[in-house]
């Protein structure tokens, strides 16, 4: 093997995040000492008579499910990256690719068109066209019903493009002062408007596809190998690919809907997971969701405090991300998946 | 001998391309047997259907005498195990990993492999004298040794039948003899049936105790091999005058009849 496996990843990884989410909560326009952190859980555990600060009201309704969100989304999407990858046995899928998160922000852009001024409805408006569109690429390849991996990966660019040019239909016919900004924002992903109710939506998504996913890890590698063989081994290829893909979606849909598109997290994580636990799923999903909530909380916290202005978390992941995958391209060039 | 896999009036086909045509056969423990034919006459479709890889549209197929149209997947992988053609795969696992999978059919959907699951791959490939394969990156090591993986996979899988689709295909003149003897010691020590479609009519000579030969989705003729490697056979299986040598009693070299008349003038 050409690279370095880590002993045991896992524990250092949640010392990592443990220690990142403390910085995080921490840093940011309105600055908390980390003392201070321990006296805002004392508040809120007796019950202060004098009542929340103003910092207090910052610390637990807006950076605390801000930093939480981030290490949802983060592993939401870094996980169904890389089953994607193993159900569609290309490395270079990401979770993208059955069009979710262009129907997500088609689905968002038109509710931000509308007339009603929701937040809640471009959530709920997302949400349902990221699945509409996974339903219509699924429904396609099955319609077609040869070579169900290939066809689905076509289907799903069918489906991307299709929701792509609807959204420039949108783009094109809105304000340009008011709506055209907003769409323009969500598109390029923030996490600055997470709630406590988005947390509380998103948790069981990502809590039960991750607990879904490392168990049938080992599964994985066995659907990694094709259906034929996956067929031989005593697997019903159909029914994971079914599982998984209505599993990921969510996760994905629940992301994006959120927090906008968010680049390349669902490509480059998992391939940095390989390189450090293997490519074998049952030590790599684990790797993979801290790996992925580490990397969008360090580039959600870059995105606060950078400048000023809060900058995309998008555009941080992106330049980012694009460098390092450039590197480990590089690093694993002998390992025997390019 | 008990008959471990038999399969009856078999039908498949593609869309509505006939491809097996009310196919039958029976395959014994301990014996190695051949699937002849040429290319496209349905050697691969076959082996696909005999463990459920491939629906048949009719037919039965069954295992030590117990239909598998009402089995689960799971229980037919661990009495038939299928190696395929040579396949390079996506991601690096190390050998020991990929022949672990074989015991994929005996977990729980839930079980990862423990050491006892690693203890028994790892016996696989020492049977096949690949120990020292077992932490090697499955993506870099040569086709030959790729071919002996997949076959200590199955080897891990089931102990009753194995399916091997051109075992021999992409391998070396030596690797050829040494995959099919290795084969062939499987199937007497373990008492393996097993059912290898094949290229070379002379490597089925010279290792299969039964040949089967498929022509155009039916047998055109079955049974032990020194009785159904004629050179009438061979050639009326691939359309060519076939001629042979006398190697030793028993064994023949077969050879297509017009490879001397063309350069002889």
């Amino acid at each position: 093997m050409n690279f370095k496996r880590i002993k045991k990843p896992v524990p250092w990884l949640c010392l990592a995040l443990a220690c990142l989410f403390i910085v995080s909560v921490s840093i940011g326009r309105a600055c908390v000492n980390p003392s201070d952190i321990f006296r805002f859980i004392y508040h809120l555990y007796t019950g202060d008579s004098a009542g929340p600060t103003p910092g207090e009201l910052v610390f637990w309704w807006i950076r605390v499910p801000r930093c939480v969100m981030a290490i949802l989304v983060g592993s939401s999407l870094a996980v169904s990256g890389a089953v994607y990858q193993a159900l569609f046995r290309n490395p270079l899928v990401s979770p993208d690719i059955l069009g979710v998160s262009a129907g997500c922000t088609f689905g968002a852009a038109l509710a931000l068109v509308l007339p009603f001024d929701s937040f809640s409805l471009v959530n709920i408006m997302s949400l349902s066209f990221g699945l509409i569109a996974v339903t219509m690429s699924v429904g396609l390849a099955r319609v077609i019903a040869v070579k169900p991996v290939i066809v689905l990966v076509l289907a799903g660019m069918v489906v991307l493009s299709f929701f792509n040019a609807m959204l420039m239909v949108l783009k094109y016919f809105s304000d340009p002062y008011d709506e055209l900004p907003s769409i323009i924002f969500w598109v390029m992903g923030s996490l600055s408007r997470v709630t406590w109710d988005n947390v509380l939506v998103m948790a069981p998504f990502t809590l039960s596809g991750l607990i879904l996913f490392m168990i049938i890890g080992f599964r994985l590698n066995i659907i990694s190998l094709g259906d034929i063989q996956a067929k031989s081994l005593g697997l019903n290829p159909v029914f994971f690919r079914r599982l998984l893909i209505t599993t990921g979606s969510f996760m994905v849909a629940g992301s994006v809907a959120t927090c906008g598109q968010i680049a390349w997290v669902g490509l480059i994580i998992p391939h940095m997971a390989r390189a450090l636990a293997g490519p074998e799923h049952e030590k790599m999903i684990p790797v993979t969701a801290l790996l992925g909530a580490v990397f969008l909380l360090g580039a959600d916290s870059a995105a606060r405090t950078m400048s000023t202005a809060e900058i995309p978390v998008g555009i941080i992941t992106a330049l980012t991300g694009a460098p390092v995958f450039g590197y480990l391209m590089f690093r694993n060039r002998g390992a025997g998946w390019l | 001998m008990a008959v471990s896999l038999e399969c009856r009036g078999l039908y498949f086909s593609y869309r509505h391309l006939p491809v097996l045509k009310n196919l039958s056969l029976r395959a014994r423990a301990g014996r190695f047997c051949a699937v002849l034919g040429r290319n496209g006459s349905g050697k691969t479709t076959l082996l696909h259907c005999l463990n459920r890889t491939l629906t048949a549209d009719t037919g039965t197929i069954l295992i030590h005498g117990k239909d598998i149209g009402s089995m689960s997947q799971n229980r037919i992988a661990r009495k038939i195990s299928l190696v395929p053609q040579e396949h390079m795969d996506i991601f690096p696992y190390r050998v020991l990993d990929v022949v672990v999978m074989g015991r994929a059919p005996f977990l729980k959907i839930s079980q990862q492999p423990g050491p006892w699951d690693y203890e028994i791959a790892q016996n696989s490939l020492n049977c096949l004298n690949a120990g020292s394969l077992a932490m090697k990156n499955f993506n870099r090591i040569s086709g030959g040794e790729r071919q002996i993986v997949l076959l200590a996979r199955a080897l891990t899988q089931a102990s009753h039948i194995m399916l091997l689709d051109e075992p021999t295909n992409h391998l070396d003149f030596n690797n050829q003899y040494h995959l099919l003897s290795s084969i062939r010691s499987l199937c007497r020590v373990k008492n393996l049936c097993i059912i290898a479609s094949m290229h070379d009519p002379n490597m089925a000579a010279l290792f299969a105790d039964d040949v089967i030969m498929i022509s155009k989705g039916s047998i055109m003729a079955c049974g032990p091999s020194e009785e159904v490697m004629t050179e009438r056979n061979i050639s009326d299986l691939y359309g060519t005058c076939i001629n042979s040598v006398q190697l030793t009693a028993g064994k023949k070299i077969f050879f297509p009849d017009n490879i001397f008349r063309n350069t002889d003038q």
